[in-house]
């Protein structure tokens, strides 16, 4: 604010406006200098600097027109805004006069009688005109209301259809044939023990929901039919045993198998399911064990399940009965 | 064409896969099951005993891999009246056990290279397992990536290192361990000609991402094992891994046809060995944890020492 001092007096407020005059800058006036001290070279530099980046622009417009690698493109690209950009910036910087400059003006705070009427006539008008309108602001006031509680619809539909019963139910159901991600059927002699692939109830290996929740790891584990819980003894056919791929974590799917372990590893948080203890977790942050899916072999060699999940796959939610 | 590419001696017979195969009822898939602990079945040349638990190799042949270009072949050598299996598979990928003259060789580099932990016989001890009908080709994995002969067995897992043994000389030892007990499955050579980048891309992001990244670079398993870096392996050594599943990585047969190996191990040993790397450099193929670090780094860092410069007076 050190122009106020240089305010005419007797001209405060709107109506006592009076151009105020430009300083005339002289030549000698230090301000007016440039930073540099050797100004020619330093043009030269920023002038060199300006021919690299045109060139640099121009080479870019040539690669892309000839469908250049990446690699040229990103080059004369970066190096053009690079060097336009350090060319405008020592401009600025170094050749041009660096002030501070001052820029007067007049004052701007209203004078008192301005403001008293001000205050008038909002006083006044309050009073009288915009009370006067009471039906339009009811109006209005209903048409926001309802817009607030329609605005609520889109914002429950974009959590999704209700999903029904399908968290607690996959695709798998008595006698569901085990196909791959291309629907070849999984026929006993398919793996060798150490042997793992993933499997979906035929039909369903190509739709979003199969690839999203009926995803099984099928492993071979032993030649013969391994029993892995209490229970299960006919669950692990030929040696074969098929656990859901959903993480009961976070869903991930745990598609990590080292067969000399028989471990089955979680990328996502480190997850170890036993392999051959029904994928009982023993080590990481998952709550429950992979469920495990009853398999049976069929007259014609195919694998076939015995029955669906007997709970619901992947992670925990809140009406969950078998937490 | 196959049998003018192996070139090898004796009384050569071939024998259609695709034509003994064709109905499930009869192949060896389903001798496999009632064999269990199993014999080879029919279709193989009595020579060749399966080591138990193996079952009937379905990528030999059978429905999936019969006729058009997966037509599957085998070769028989007769020896002293019996028929040995010499080599089968596709155009894709030929399966060949190395030549019985290798025998006397290899024993000798067993017994220098390999028998003091496995045995003289390659029965296996306290700290090495049991040779016996592993196949040659999981004995030419080990050795011609260097795996075996271990440096020490006080590490968790072997890791890739310069071979001690020639790729000749691998050979050789398989050729030995496999006179204890013939058994597949043989060396695998992939002819990599007409193979589809595409389905190998698909193919390697279903089976083979989860652990070895989806760049090829390996990472951290469980217990202080790790999936190695494929940027070394050879295209016969993919092919030789996922055949026979190494230590901890899980084996890939049936589910797995031969043209698919072919596309999988083009996809390793041309794609990921090879990336476009469009940025300029990879940065190690590591994830985002690494383009993060750089992009803060030197972008945020540099960008703010430019804005230094510009706001600062001359």
């Amino acid at each position: 604010m050190s122009n106020t001092t240089n305010e005419p007096d007797g001209h405060e407020g709107h109506g006592g406006r009076t151009p105020v005059p430009m300083p005339v800058a002289r030549f000698d006036d230090p301000h007016m200098q440039e930073a540099a001290t050797h100004p020619q070279r330093t043009e030269r530099i920023i002038a060199l600097s300006f021919v690299l980046g045109t060139l640099a622009v121009a080479g870019f417009g040539a690669a892309y027109w000839v469908d250049g690698p990446p690699w040229v493109l990103a080059v004369t690209f970066g190096a053009g805004l690079l060097l336009l950009g350090f060319g405008l910036t020592a401009w600025g910087k170094y050749l041009m006069p660096q002030g501070p400059f001052v820029e007067e003006r007049h004052r701007l705070a209203s004078t008192a009688d301005e403001q008293d009427a001000m205050s008038a006539a909002l006083v006044q008008r309050t009073g009288v005109v915009v009370k006067r309108r009471r039906m339009l602001g009811g109006l209005f006031a209903g048409g926001a209301g309802i817009f607030g509680i329609v605005a609520i619809f889109p914002l429950l539909r974009s959590l999704g259809p209700v999903p029904g019963n399908t968290f607690d139910v996959t695709n798998w159901r008595r006698n569901s044939l085990l196909v791959d991600s291309n629907g070849r059927p999984v026929r006993v002699d398919t793996l060798q023990v150490g042997g793992i692939m993933t499997v979906f109830p035929a039909g369903a290996q190509n739709t979003e929901e199969g690839q999203a929740v009926d995803q099984t790891v099928l492993i071979r584990v032993s030649t013969d039919d391994i029993t892995t819980q209490p229970g299960r003894e006919s669950w692990g056919p030929r040696g074969y045993v098929a656990y859901s791929k959903l993480c009961t974590h976070l869903g991930c799917p745990v598609g990590l198998y080292e067969q000399q372990l028989q471990l089955l590893v979680c990328p996502c948080h480190q997850s170890m399911f036993n392999v051959l203890d029904g994928a009982v977790p023993n080590f990481g942050p998952a709550p429950r064990p992979l469920p495990q899916l009853p398999l049976k072999v069929d007259s014609s060699g195919h694998l076939r399940a015995q029955a669906g999940y007997d709970q619901a796959v992947g992670p925990g939610f809140w009406e969950r009965t078998t937490r | 064409m196959m049998v003018a590419a192996m070139g090898l001696g004796g009384v050569l017979s071939l024998a259609s896969g695709a034509s003994a195969t064709t109905t499930p009822s009869s192949s060896s898939g389903v001798g496999g099951i009632s064999s269990g602990g199993g014999v080879g079945a029919g279709n193989f040349s009595s020579g060749v005993s399966l080591p138990p638990g193996v079952g009937s190799p379905s990528y030999l042949g059978g429905p999936k891999n019969s006729g058009g270009a997966n037509a599957s072949v085998r070769i028989y050598r007769t020896v002293g009246g019996k028929r040995h299996l010499v080599a089968y598979g596709s155009s894709a990928i030929t399966y060949k056990t190395p030549p019985a003259s290798y025998v006397p060789l290899g024993q000798a580099l067993f017994a220098q290279n390999c028998s003091s932990c496995h045995g003289a016989d390659a029965q296996g001890s306290a700290i090495a397992p049991n040779l016996v009908g592993v196949g040659p080709a999981t004995v030419d994995f080990w050795v011609s990536t260097g795996r075996m002969p271990a440096a020490t067995t006080n590490v968790v897992q072997a890791n890739r290192k310069p071979p001690r043994l020639s790729p000749k000389q691998a050979l050789e030892v398989a050729a030995f361990v496999n006179s204890l007990d013939p058994a597949v499955p043989y060396v695998p050579y992939p002819n990599l000609k007409g193979a589809n980048l595409a389905d190998g891309a698909d193919l390697f992001s279903l089976n083979c991402a989860a652990c070895h990244t989806i760049t090829g670079m390996g990472d951290a398993l469980a217990l202080s094992t790790f999936s190695p870096s494929l940027h070394a392996a050879t295209a016969q050594q993919v092919a030789e891994a996922i055949r026979t599943g190494p230590a901890n990585m899980p084996r890939f047969t049936g589910n797995l046809l031969d043209s698919q190996l072919r596309d999988v191990v083009a996809y390793v040993t041309e794609s990921i060995q090879h990336p476009a790397d469009p940025g300029g450099s990879g940065l190690g193929g590591i994830g985002p944890v690494a383009e993060g670090f750089i992009g803060l780094l030197f972008g945020v860092g540099g960008l703010a020492l430019i804005c230094f410069w510009i706001g600062d007076r001359a």
